[in-house]
């Protein structure tokens, strides 16, 4: 089968307007491991993860069912000048993404203390290791709040207490853009959440949702649908899954209704299947609205007012207007573009949605992305 | 492939086999490969998927179309891998291996004289 990719599209926007482009999930990493993040933790914690070895676990082993066909998630060439991994040189970053692809914010999504808080670490443990990593990216990387580098700051969520006094502790460096909330195998819509929920709420920062590298693989990490899958090529398009059952789970629970002006952004889970979904909650909150009265309208205007979707990965249908004409029909509020740097399946502004029209592509390259992150 | 203005890019004993290595000719990067003693390859460094740096990915061999849960690897050395979403092209032809897409790499002219390499770019 060949299929038409998006590289064979030509612009219909005029090359000569320049977008003020937002990047809603780039990766960073911390050189050097767990040393690195020692000095951003109390003595005992130290002594603690040293006498466990724990610098060994700073990156989350996939197991080698899940492990990367070609080794590693990581683009080689975004390799650092120094030879560090893509992502662990804010500079390199700088040059590297933001020039080369006139990128003008981008904002910092790290990984590994997603992994530790969602599964690879104890409550307590998490609740350091989030702390360490977070003070490490504002403070090492001197991020700030005119600077082109803003963090997603991360969250223990085995302990939402301790969760929402993270965000309360941060909230006021203005470098800060979003909570990134890693998720854990009870539904988002669950009061469980409800600390860290209020606390962002009150903040006004949004909550950024990603995959952590722990989901379908680790007990306590969310799964998707009906099994375990055999290879990392299978688990890849089934996560989805998991940013579809949470949606459904905010608005039915009515999390929107408590929380009317907290935002949600699904980063790297893609959108084609948001449509459908949209249309099927429609319909059924029609029939079975009594059920959950306090659902007062329909899910697609909740979605709409309080969801968003990152861009990234794209998806290429053999003929490229199809996926424009998906987008037309959810609307293009609903999209923030998002480049997955430095990722093996990242997407590039130039190469992105090429053939949207105007007005859509700076909403989606920009506006959408500055009415809902704390920029 | 376009015979165009021809480009001296270094002599051929300083290119290591099996390894690419991008040089400047004119506004182009292009990915030198020599893939044996007498045998060398020039490639845009451009991926026609989406415009990653390609010869930057790896040289080897790839896993056939084969039965399911049977592993068939061949083309060692043949094959490039780009460095962004993997897609693979065979180094000879400058085709995609076995339809992952339509468009191909593209590749100039090399010619080896007196042991110096040169492109037709």
């Amino acid at each position: 089968m060949s299929t038409e990719t998006l590289s064979t599209e030509r612009p219909i926007s005029p090359a000569t307007e320049r977008l003020s482009i937002v990047d809603c999930d780039v990766h960073p990493i911390v050189k050097g491991g767990m040393n690195s993040l020692f000095p951003y933790m109390p003595i005992a914690w130290q002594k603690r993860l040293k006498q466990k070895a724990a610098e060994i676990v700073t990156v989350a082993p996939l197991t080698l069912r899940f492990e990367h066909p070609n080794g590693s998630a990581l683009r080689s060439d975004a390799a650092t000048p120094s030879g560090g991994p893509g992502g662990s040189d804010p500079d390199y970053i700088k040059t590297d993404l933001l020039d080369k692809h006139d990128i003008d914010i981008a904002i910092l999504n790290c990984l590994q203390p997603g992994a530790m808080a969602a599964a690879l670490a104890g409550p307590d443990e998490s609740v350091v290791m989030c702390s360490a990593f977070n003070d490490f990216f504002l403070d090492n990387w001197k991020l700030t709040g005119s600077g082109p580098l803003r963090l997603a700051i991360s969250v223990p969520v085995q302990d939402p207490v301790a969760a929402a006094a993270e965000i309360r502790r941060l909230a006021k460096n203005p470098a800060v853009a979003a909570v990134s909330l890693p998720l854990i195998n009870i539904r988002m819509g669950n009061r469980y959440y409800y600390p860290i929920y209020e606390e962002a709420h009150r903040c006004g920062l949004p909550i950024l949702l990603h995959v952590t590298g722990t989901d379908s693989i680790y007990y306590g990490a969310p799964h998707a649908a009906v099994g375990l899958p055999e290879s990392y090529i299978e688990r890849y398009v089934s996560l989805s899954q998991i940013a579809e059952s949470n949606i459904s789970s905010l608005i039915f629970s009515g999390t929107f209704e408590k929380f009317p002006g907290l935002k949600f952004l699904f980063a790297e889970y893609g959108f084609a299947w948001i449509l459908p979904l949209l249309w099927r909650m429609d319909r059924t909150w029609r029939s079975l609205r009594h059920e959950t009265p306090w659902v007062k309208k329909s899910p697609i205007e909740y979605v709409h007012e309080n969801v968003r979707l990152s861009t990234q990965p794209l998806d290429e249908p053999e003929r490229p207007e199809d996926l424009h004409t998906l987008i037309k029909l959810f609307g293009y509020d609903l999209l923030m573009f998002s480049s997955d740097y430095p990722h093996w399946d990242n997407d590039m502004p130039e190469q992105s949605l090429r053939t949207l029209p105007l007005e859509a592509r700076r909403k989606i390259f920009g506006d959408n992305a500055r009415k809902v992150l704390r920029l | 492939m376009k015979r165009r203005q021809e480009t001296h890019v270094g002599a051929l004993e300083s290119f290591a086999i099996g390894a690419i290595r991008i040089v400047q000719v004119g506004r182009r990067e292009i990915g030198i490969l020599r893939s044996d003693d007498a045998t060398v390859h020039a490639l845009l460094n451009v991926c026609p998927h989406r415009g990653a740096p390609v010869c930057k990915g790896k040289i080897g061999g790839t896993m056939l179309p084969s039965a399911p849960g049977e592993l068939v690897y061949g083309n060692d050395g043949k094959v490039l891998k780009c460095p962004w979403h993997g897609y693979e092209f065979d180094i000879e032809t400058g085709a995609s291996l076995f339809g992952i897409m339509r468009g191909r790499l593209h590749k100039f002219e090399t010619e080896i004289r007196d042991g110096e390499v040169y492109v037709s770019a």
